[in-house]
């Protein structure tokens, strides 16, 4: 048996993490991703872990290699779109990405800005950043594209009076400050353990 | 990786890798190399470990092993790795010694 579910997430990574591992749980695993929706087929409660990534600023190479590296560790891995793009066409500019993907197109990493890892269940918790140091790099990177969104949107519906773009922006600044939030509590805790 | 600086202490997490690739390992390899040796203390993140594979090859610290050809690639320390380990466990040990003096076993 299959069931599928729609939701949006947006940049809230965590969230959406912690929504599939609630299915996990429950004993639902995640076959297949749409642009909002979610697959899923029964397994056993608790057989899989998931956790989310995002890759929007990795170049094409990169984000490959990236692949490469979790399935050789025996990970399965799923490409999802950040439901962010409000683009018409089939390109986006990314000021904020690797050099190779400031022009995001279907072939790099548009509307396949994050990953969604699955591991099989072995007894320990799944993270895919573990150092202080790491998440707080990791982090950063996430700071970039919401700076940006919300700058970019920003101007945007100040310029042409359009609410909505508004509150797009406004959502781009919350994400933003979520993840300073984060960066400064783990910045914290760097000053005396690593 | 603030690894380094000024001649300063390598973090846990590079000191290990750099200990697991004394002989040829993939990164599932490393992974349970440093789990074990921990004993589960230490669980390193796929992430984490990826991020640190790429810093210390460019530091030229360790180095791909085997033909590229390979599906999963392996990795072992190079001789300037190792000798950046060497100095890491002259340095601790000098830490240990005085931890121990100071607060170490029932001395008085």
């Amino acid at each position: 048996m299959s069931k599928k579910f729609y939701r949006f997430y947006g940049g809230l990574m965590g969230f959406q993490e912690r929504w599939l591992n609630r299915m996990a749980a429950k004993g639902w695993r995640l076959i297949r991703t749409g642009k909002m929706s979610y697959e899923f087929e029964e397994c056993k409660p608790k057989q899989y872990l998931y956790c989310v990534e995002f890759i929007g600023q990795k170049s094409k190479e990169n984000a490959a290699d990236y692949w490469d590296f979790l399935e050789d560790l025996g990970y399965h891995v799923f490409f999802k779109n950040i439901n962010l793009n409000c683009s018409v066409g089939k390109a986006v500019w990314r000021p904020w990405a690797e050099k190779d993907a400031r022009i995001a197109t279907n072939s790099t990493t548009f509307n396949r800005e994050l990953l969604i890892v699955e591991k099989e269940n072995d007894g320990n918790p799944f993270e895919l950043h573990t150092t202080l140091e790491d998440k707080q790099k990791y982090y950063k990177t996430l700071r970039y594209p919401m700076l940006f969104g919300f700058l970019f949107w920003g101007v945007f519906a100040l310029i042409m009076r359009v609410w909505w773009v508004g509150i797009l922006s406004a959502l781009f600044l919350f994400f933003l400050i979520f993840h300073q939030i984060e960066i400064m509590k783990l910045a914290k805790q760097t000053k005396f353990t690593e | 990786m603030r690894d380094n600086v000024k001649g300063g202490a390598l973090t846990e997490v590079t000191f290990y890798i750099l200990l697991s690739l004394c002989s040829p390992k993939h990164g599932y390899g490393i992974m349970q190399f440093i789990e074990e040796k921990t004993s589960g203390r230490l669980l390193l993140g796929a992430g984490t470990l990826y991020g640190a594979l790429n810093t210390l090859q460019e530091k030229g610290w360790i180095a791909p092993y085997g033909e590229a050809g390979g599906r999963k690639r392996e990795y072992l320390i190079t001789a300037q790795g190792k000798e950046i380990a060497e100095r890491e466990l002259a340095r601790l040990k000098q830490l240990t010694d005085t931890a121990e003096q100071i607060i170490g076993g029932d001395s008085k």
